[in-house]
């Protein structure tokens, strides 16, 4: 089914490069360019063998070290859609580059093709970092208003205070000193008993 | 977006009158007879108290005689709320094993767990060998402060406690 | 500011205009009928509302985060305090996605245990829906009585999880605990007293007038709606389609079992108002006690746990595994990179998308019948913000 939505998309939306990605395990789905989401997606929606008429869930996923042979870092962002008609379910990605807190990744907004687009951009704009254009209202939801910083990005840093609130006060925290002081014994035991045999084993060939 | 009612006519007028009388009516004959007939379900509290299943996971109790420091617990909890140290026992000293045939290796030097962490979710007391970490049904531990909600299980007094409340 | 300039006759006699203004007033986060920390910005003109806009996060607890630096089996206490009134389908959710991915087989009496289980789960979520709805509109008995039989159901959770609301019971290869035979009895005898049961709530509140007229012709969600905004469950029930994935795409042993899918037709009103979606959970419930009647004539002697590994890696990929949960349908995207921790877990809660749908349906409305509509969409804040 992959393979037919990839050329129906080559055929439809020109300079869209739409490949499909089989796997063995787990799902497979369908990688497009980033500039042309917007064509696609009205496309998918909008034709009668596939009917795509229902976005469940925006889901971007942080690659900091990149995939495959690209080796700078990426964003992906997969568009779960379904149709409701005909019964099947489709997974879309797209990649676009990584980025900073400053400037953020921009990706064209469906928010014309499916309402419920909405508030699945909204959160993975405050989660993830994502710029959706043409959204009607971006702003975050999850998060406060003001927060700063992506929580989802594996460079995260938590801020130090927040409206002058200390943000992790070091008495909430767990005690650091008995925190897995078992787990530190037991790598001093096993340092202490390799240095042991190394010991002997010098004193073996000595002798 | 609602949508706009109907036309009331006189005759409709009268009907819905009808309606709400009958409805109301057979509802009422329902609930009368919960106050009639019907016994009262509710349990006085602190006179009566309700046996819970046995197996309710409750709060944590570990047997240090029986532990063998394996650090199983501490790995398998998601929200990393047990502490525990341990040093080797000398070579020479006496052969122990615990209730179950298990040789004790390693002394226990500190095993506390800070139950305003645990998530009562079970994962440490299905991975210890030796069934020394167990849940008990005791539900009635609040304390004033939070210090106060980490349990030393090497403490004389939190061991009685076991002994005082737990059948 | 908006306003509107009203002329009023007093007296036979014109006034000056009088100018009103929209009263913007918070419907908070702490209000008895909005089902947990939800806020609403209500902005409205004496008594209708002219725009509603929700703000959530209040039960932010960063669930995705967190699961990326714990090992796969300690997810599952997270799992289920999403929806922390239907944990056993949170939890199945998520060993169906894991499970998938390594490739295990669940052995059959498991797989009959759990869809016992997430029956009756269902069966309590809905007794909840119908006890707090009731009270939402000022009637007080139905409470108690949803409660006290939520009692029995509960009773029996503890005595085979341990637990009462957040049970930690379904697992990756199968369930803890296995079930007794007396265990099987109650539950058969509970099935037959909740058929007993839903008679006497349909006579207490579905058919009664004064429910009738709250709740009909109200909230209307039509179908167009419900598609652009991808609501599933019962919402789009209510409003006529017949999808349920347990039918459509069947997982675990939905294949062999008979049942049928409610759908909304408008008896009292309109089709998609609250109280088709009212009478989709009611209708949801009957077929539900069908479905573990016939596991427990079903049900095969066995092992309880497939076969895992101690250590679980999961292989280099990605999933994403729906299933039916009371509310709606729940969808688990999970990204493995082959490590013993998940690369990214995302979690599409049913809830999240059924609340971006009130700012639509709220122009027009009285206050109280937006309260009627925040009830039949049964929003449980946890799995709205995770």
């Amino acid at each position: 089914m992959h393979k037919e939505i990839a050329d129906f998309l080559n055929q439809k939306v020109s300079g869209a490069e739409a490949k499909a990605l089989e796997a063995e395990v787990g799902q497979s789905s369908v990688v497009v360019k980033a500039e042309h989401i917007l064509k696609v997606c009205e496309a998918l929606k909008d034709s009668d063998e596939h009917q795509f008429n229902v976005l469940q869930v925006i889901s971007g996923v942080d690659f900091p070290e990149g995939i495959g042979e690209q080796k700078e870092g990426v964003i992906e962002v997969n568009y779960m859609i379904a149709s409701f008609i005909k019964n099947t379910e489709l997974i879309l990605k797209i990649r676009v580059p990584r980025g900073d807190d400053e400037n953020l990744p921009k990706v064209d907004s469906v928010c014309g093709v499916w309402k419920a687009a909405d508030w699945q951009e909204r959160e993975c704009y405050d989660l993830v970092g994502i710029d959706f254009i043409g959204h009607p209202d971006l702003r975050r939801i999850l998060n406060v208003y003001d927060w700063k910083g992506h929580p989802l990005r594996k460079d995260y840093v938590v801020q130090e205070t927040y409206q002058g609130m200390t943000v992790y006060p070091p008495d909430k925290r767990n005690d650091p000193e008995m925190a897995f002081v078992g787990e530190q014994n037991r790598l001093n035991d096993e340092a202490k008993a390799a240095a042991k045999k190394a010991k002997a084993e010098a004193k073996g060939e000595s002798s | 977006m609602n949508k706009q009612p109907e036309e009331l006519t006189l005759k409709k007028y009268f009907q819905n009158i009808w309606n709400g009388i009958k409805t109301t009516v057979k509802g009422m004959s329902i609930t009368l007879r919960y106050v009639y007939s019907e016994k009262s379900v509710s349990i006085e509290y602190p006179e009566v108290r309700e046996v819970l299943p046995e197996g309710t996971r409750s709060r944590l109790f570990n047997d240090t005689q029986n532990c063998i420091s394996c650090d199983q617990c501490a790995v398998a909890c998601p929200v990393d709320c047990i502490y525990i140290a341990s040093k080797p026992r000398p070579k020479d000293a006496e052969k122990i094993k615990t209730s179950n045939g298990t040789p004790i290796r390693r002394e226990l030097t500190q095993y506390t767990i800070d139950t305003s962490l645990c998530c009562y979710c079970g994962l440490c007391t299905t991975v210890c060998p030796t069934e020394s970490l167990t849940h008990t049904s005791d539900h009635e531990y609040a304390s004033y402060t939070i210090d106060q909600m980490k349990y030393d299980y090497l403490d004389p007094e939190v061991v009685a406690w076991r002994d005082r409340i737990v059948k | 500011m908006d306003s509107t300039e009203n002329e009023t006759k007093v007296n036979g006699k014109d006034q000056e205009k009088v100018k009103s203004e929209l009263l913007t007033i918070n419907m908070g986060p702490q209000h008895p009928a909005t089902h947990g920390v939800l806020r609403v910005e209500i902005k409205t003109d004496s008594e209708i509302v002219s725009e509603a806009i929700p703000h959530i996060g209040y039960l932010h607890r960063c669930f995705e985060k967190h699961c990326e630096n714990i090992d796969y089996r300690g997810n599952l206490p997270f799992c289920d305090r999403m929806d922390y009134l239907a944990a056993m389908n949170m939890e199945l959710g998520y060993c169906l996605a894991v499970e998938k991915m390594i490739g295990t087989e669940v052995p059959r009496r498991a797989e009959y245990i759990r869809v016992m289980v997430s029956e009756l789960q269902r069966v309590a979520s809905h007794l909840l829906f119908f006890g707090t709805y009731a009270i939402d509109l000022g009637a007080f008995t139905p409470f108690l009585y949803a409660f006290q039989e939520r009692e029995t159901i509960l009773r029996l959770f503890e005595e085979l999880s341990g637990a009462r609301l957040l049970y930690n019971y379904v697992w990756i290869g199968g369930v803890w605990n296995d079930i007794k035979d007396e265990q099987l009895l109650r539950i058969k005898k509970f099935c037959d007293k909740m058929d007993g049961e839903l008679e006497k709530y349909w006579t207490l509140v579905g058919h009664n007038k004064i429910f009738v007229e709250r709740t009909a012709n109200v909230g209307i969600m039509d179908t167009e709606m419900c598609y652009n905004y991808g609501a599933t469950g019962p919402i789009l029930r209510g409003s006529g389609v017949e999808w349920d994935l347990r039918k459509k795409r069947p997982y675990s042993i939905y294949e062999e079992l008979d049942f049928e899918i409610p759908v909304g037709e408008g008896e009292k009103g309109t089709v998609g108002d609250c109280w088709d979606r009212f009478s989709v959970r009611m209708q949801e419930m009957k077929e539900s006690l069908k479905i573990i009647r016939q596991c427990l004539d079903g049900i095969e002697e066995g092992p309880i746990m497939g076969k895992v590994s101690k250590v679980l890696k999961l292989p280099k990929g990605e999933i994403y595994m729906r299933t039916e949960c009371p509310r709606g349908e729940l969808g688990y995207h999970i990204v493995s990179d082959g490590g013993k921790v998940p690369y990214r877990v995302k979690a599409k809660s049913s809830c999240f998308t059924h609340t971006s749908m009130l700012p639509e349906v709220a122009p027009g409305q009285l206050i109280a019948d937006f309260v009627a509509t925040i009830g039949s969409v049964d929003i449980v804040l946890g799995e709205v913000d995770r």
